[in-house]
């Protein structure tokens, strides 16, 4: 009984703590720092709206209340604004990745509460927060490093169950708010009401198909935990299809979800994409092709441990 | 390969599980005000099949008379946080004064506002599907004094 225990902790332990290549932990890193800057700028630029928003229409979150954080000023809102911006972009580079890190969830957690604090709250940027929270903790991580790591495999690991949560649980909040009644209710109509593109209009008509799709949506919710079961292409192309129900959403009713979808590449072989390094050797084979650059040519190839063109 | 000491795994696998629990207890018990840990409840109400849908808006009227209409754009405010926070601008119709001057703050050329209203489109719905029909209700109004 003890052994069997022991076997199933040991199993456990032994997912949670997955090995993964640093590159990949490097290039999810880069990948959700300059997520985080794109996000002040293009997919969340509303937040700095709210430096004019007079403070009586600010409403503290339960952790505004308890820390407690200040009233959102201009001053507070544009200096958090730039301060996030560089830093961001500082840390996307892979340098002083606990310090910067730390810094970057802080400031993006605060940022976060002032915009969630004026009477909505968005749920979808759960993934999010927790890789921006695990990254610091894996250390440095160097772009085409194949060296296995526990703490790498760790932090890509709670963002993944973060992702999962993140629909897993919103199917049990629908049965929590909206009862089994959710399903064939008028929640889609609704949306794409308020929301919907020429396309959502033009299907809201089909009879039927609005409820199809609640149904098809609370299933996949539940049924989104068996990624951890499946292996290789199975789990990629599970993947791909999270990922198309968000591009389906975003053509129906303008959601994207962004800082979910940048959180789930956690489920993907990042290292596999060297977009720096495909540049330069694009760029030397460029060079090596260019005329008169014979030489240089000779020295690409000539040069100790390089490969040769093709 | 890189691997965790005793102590690192323990401390990651303890911060896991209280994750996952306030996590957990969020979705069965909590609310919004709780974020991050709160239910992810986006789109989680269920509404009647014939129950008309809302599209509420915020309407300003300045000093030439002009209808205009205040957006995240031009007042800094969300639909989604009015709608969040409708019930204390009905408590207090006054509290719309703010939005005038976020409004004016942000465009300080404009003629100022001197009436503000929250208005609801109301669309109906028929066997959980869009009719095209819709009727206008005034929710709220300030007006300057």
């Amino acid at each position: 009984m003890a052994s069997s225990m022991n076997g199933g902790r040991g199993r456990i332990s032994g997912w949670l703590f997955e090995p993964v290549p640093l590159a990949r932990v490097a290039a999810f890193r880069t990948l959700i720092y300059l997520f985080t800057a794109a996000d002040l700028v293009i997919f969340t630029p509303w937040v700095r709206s709210h430096a004019n928003v007079p403070g009586a229409l600010y409403q503290p979150l339960f952790i505004g209340r308890v820390l407690p954080l200040p009233t959102p000023t201009p001053a507070l809102v544009h200096t958090i604004f730039w301060a996030l911006l560089a830093l961001a972009l500082a840390a996307a580079t892979g340098r002083a990745p606990r310090a910067l890190g730390w810094t970057v969830f802080l400031l993006y957690f605060e940022w976060m509460i002032i915009a969630m604090s004026y009477g909505k709250v968005d749920h979808d940027r759960f993934g999010l927060l927790v890789a921006l929270a695990a990254l610091p903790t894996v250390g440095r991580a160097r772009h085409g490093d194949r060296t296995l790591s526990e703490a790498g495999g760790w932090a890509l690991r709670v963002t993944q169950i973060a992702v999962i949560c993140t629909y897993f649980l919103a199917a049990w909040a629908k049965l929590r708010f909206g009862g089994v009644g959710w399903v064939t209710s008028s929640v889609l109509a609704r949306a794409i009401i308020r929301r919907g593109t020429d396309f959502a209009d033009l299907i809201a008509h089909v009879p039927g198909l609005l409820i199809a799709a609640q149904l098809g949506i609370v299933a996949f919710e539940l049924l989104s935990p068996l990624i951890f079961v499946l292996r290789g292409r199975w789990r990629y192309a599970a993947i791909g299809y999270f990922y198309s129900f968000h591009l389906f959403t975003i053509a129906t009713i303008t959601i994207s979800f962004a800082p979910h979808l940048a959180a789930m590449t956690s489920f993907l072989p990042l290292e596999r994409l060297r977009p720096i390094a495909w540049l330069r050797s694009g760029s030397l084979r460029f060079a090596a092709a260019a005329p008169g650059a014979q030489g240089r040519r000779d020295e690409v190839v000539g040069a100790p441990g390089a490969k040769a063109a093709p | 390969m890189n691997t965790l000491t005793p102590r690192g795994k323990a401390v990651r696998a303890l911060v896991t599980v209280l994750g996952a629990a306030v996590l957990l207890a969020g979705t069965l018990w909590g609310r919004d005000d709780h974020f991050p840990f709160g239910p992810f409840r986006m789109y989680a109400m269920a509404s009647g099949p014939d129950q008309p849908a809302p599209d509420t808006r915020l309407e300003g009227v300045d000093t030439t008379g002009a209808v205009v209409v205040l957006t995240e754009r031009n007042s800094g405010i969300r639909r989604a946080e009015l709608e969040g926070q409708q019930s204390r601008y009905a408590a207090e119709p006054a509290r719309l004064a703010e939005v005038a001057r976020a409004y004016a703050d942000r465009n300080p050329g404009a003629p100022g506002l001197v009436e503000v209203r929250i208005v609801i489109r109301w669309y109906a719905i028929r066997d959980s599907r869009p009719t095209g029909h819709y009727r206008d209700e005034t929710v709220v109004r300030w007006r300057a004094p």
